[in-house]
């Protein structure tokens, strides 16, 4: 959020007059109540509030369909920056700007292979410069952040960033560097399971003429000591984790279309309200298919229950399954609470908006769309806050 | 306008993903010579590291062209018709 600092200085024969501040990007406008010798000054900053979101996964910044089903809650399609270099990886809505952290690397594609340095490793990643522009862009101020060029592998020319409402950083190390940790008001961590791993990587590359099952398998297990190394140690400081396993509905089912996901979410985290099912803080098996809701094979089956995760108190609600139908998903919406909606439905509303993006059908995106909403919310009570510390502070 | 399609509309997006798509099979062949030698651990690890960078890229187009309909030189080429790169791809 912006800082602000007030100035009182004595007006003469004015009754308004404007002043700013020396980081330059507030304007103050006092007024002097005529009546009285009483100052009374308010306060406009143009400087809004910017809250921090990260987001960490092992599939760099390629979660467009999760940026979608996020920004999409807030409002607003998120595109990238007009006219800009076509190879640019941020992603601009009306309130969200997403920045990918790989333009954070301090060591290029070429850099990497002579340095001999994988990607996930904290030594090709500029940290200092992470922390820098995320602190300027949450206080109010523009940066000019590199972009690394995917195609290229190389770094290009920086573009020009606005600080955001939200600003959301996903890629791989978000929350690795303490400074960076300290700046985020929330953060996510998505846990995918080695199997589901394997799984959509097989789904995502076999079309490839370059690609093969030996292949796939080789180039996750390269990646897995740095990966272990890295990344997964990133998810003890997350606020929400949605850890993707395989089904348990089906025997051996190594597919990784039926999924089972779960949301863990800490507990006394500020703003932050988790889920729940029936009664918070109490442990429920809940399968909605039955007398009243129909289900197709393999059904759905939810849990939810308090945990410990890395010495922190959670609440973790699982989804195992799969929706088939429109009134699966309403019926189950209706039975949740804490969702942080804003109208019965919304959930359902924001799923079925992305029906054809993967996950639209399972828990990945209903979980995705909750935490969408549980940032709205935190934004919402961020400002409602700040606005009644402002009227309190009033001479 | 919108044009719904599901392949590169722009001539530069359909060389990218010609690109990356060569990019993938040469860094797999890459990989797999360089990864036969045990002590080339480390050089083993960056080029499968590679190969998923150039995968993920070129996941990600199909991604953006397919389920957001979106090229994303979309916006370059509204202000620079004229160039090579967007000439309206035909199949």
């Amino acid at each position: 959020m912006a800082v602000s600092t007030i100035y009182s200085t004595q007006a003469l024969n004015s009754t308004h007059f404007l002043t700013s501040s020396s980081s330059s990007k507030q304007v103050f406008l006092y007024r002097r109540q005529p009546q009285t010798n009483r100052r009374f000054n308010t306060l406009i900053t143009c400087a809004q509030e910017t809250i921090v979101i990260g987001l960490a996964a092992d599939s760099g910044c390629g979660k467009s369909t999760f940026m979608r089903r996020l920004t999409s809650v807030f409002g607003g399609a998120a595109k990238p920056p007009k006219g800009g270099n076509p190879d640019s990886n941020t992603l601009i809505s009306d309130t969200t700007t997403v920045i990918c952290l790989d333009d954070y690397h301090s060591l290029d594609r070429y850099g990497r292979k002579e340095q001999k340095v994988t990607a996930l490793d904290p030594r090709a990643n500029d940290f200092d410069l992470m922390y820098e522009q995320v602190k300027a862009l949450k206080s109010g101020v523009a940066v000019e952040k590199p972009i690394y060029n995917h195609v290229t592998g190389l770094l290009d020319p920086p573009e020009l960033i606005q600080p955001p409402k939200i600003l959301v950083i996903e890629g791989l190390h978000p929350m690795f560097d303490e400074r960076v940790r300290d700046l985020l008001d929330f953060s996510i961590y998505l846990d995918i399971s080695n199997e589901v791993k394997f799984a959509w990587k097989i789904q995502r590359d076999m079309a490839e003429r370059g690609h093969s099952l030996e292949s796939i398998k080789a180039s996750i297990e390269a990646r897995k000591p740095d990966f272990d190394a890295f990344i997964d140690p990133q998810k003890q400081y997350a606020d929400a984790v949605i850890e993707v396993l395989p089904t348990t509905l089906i025997p051996d089912d190594n597919e990784g279309k039926v999924l089972r996901v779960r949301l863990i979410m800490k507990e006394g985290v500020k703003y932050f309200s988790p889920v729940y099912l029936f009664d918070e803080g109490s442990t429920i098996s809940w399968i909605p298919c039955g007398r009243k809701l129909t289900c197709s094979y393999p059904g759905i089956k939810f849990n939810y229950e308090p945990d410990s995760y890395f010495d922190h108190e959670v609440s973790v609600l699982e989804m195992d399954g799969q929706f088939d139908r429109l009134d699966e998903l309403i019926y189950v919406e209706s039975h949740l609470s804490n969702l942080s909606t804003k109208f019965y439905g919304e959930v359902t509303q924001q799923m079925l908006k992305h029906a054809d993006f993967p996950g639209s059908n399972n828990g990945t995106g209903l979980f995705q769309t909750i935490v969408g909403l549980k940032i709205r919310d935190l934004y919402e009570q961020l400002i409602a806050n700040k606005a009644t510390a402002r009227a309190e502070a009033k001479a | 306008m919108m044009v719904i399609t599901a392949t590169a509309k722009y001539k530069g997006t359909k060389m990218r993903e010609e690109k990356l798509s060569e990019m993938i099979e040469e860094k797999v062949k890459e990989a797999t010579e360089v990864c036969e030698a045990e002590e080339r651990l480390e050089e083993c690890r960056v080029a499968w590291d590679e190969v998923e960078e150039v995968s993920q890229a070129r996941a990600d187009l199909r991604i953006k062209l397919k389920l957001l309909n979106h090229d994303p030189l979309e916006s370059f080429c509204q202000e620079n018709p004229e160039t090579d790169e967007c000439r309206i791809y035909e199949d």
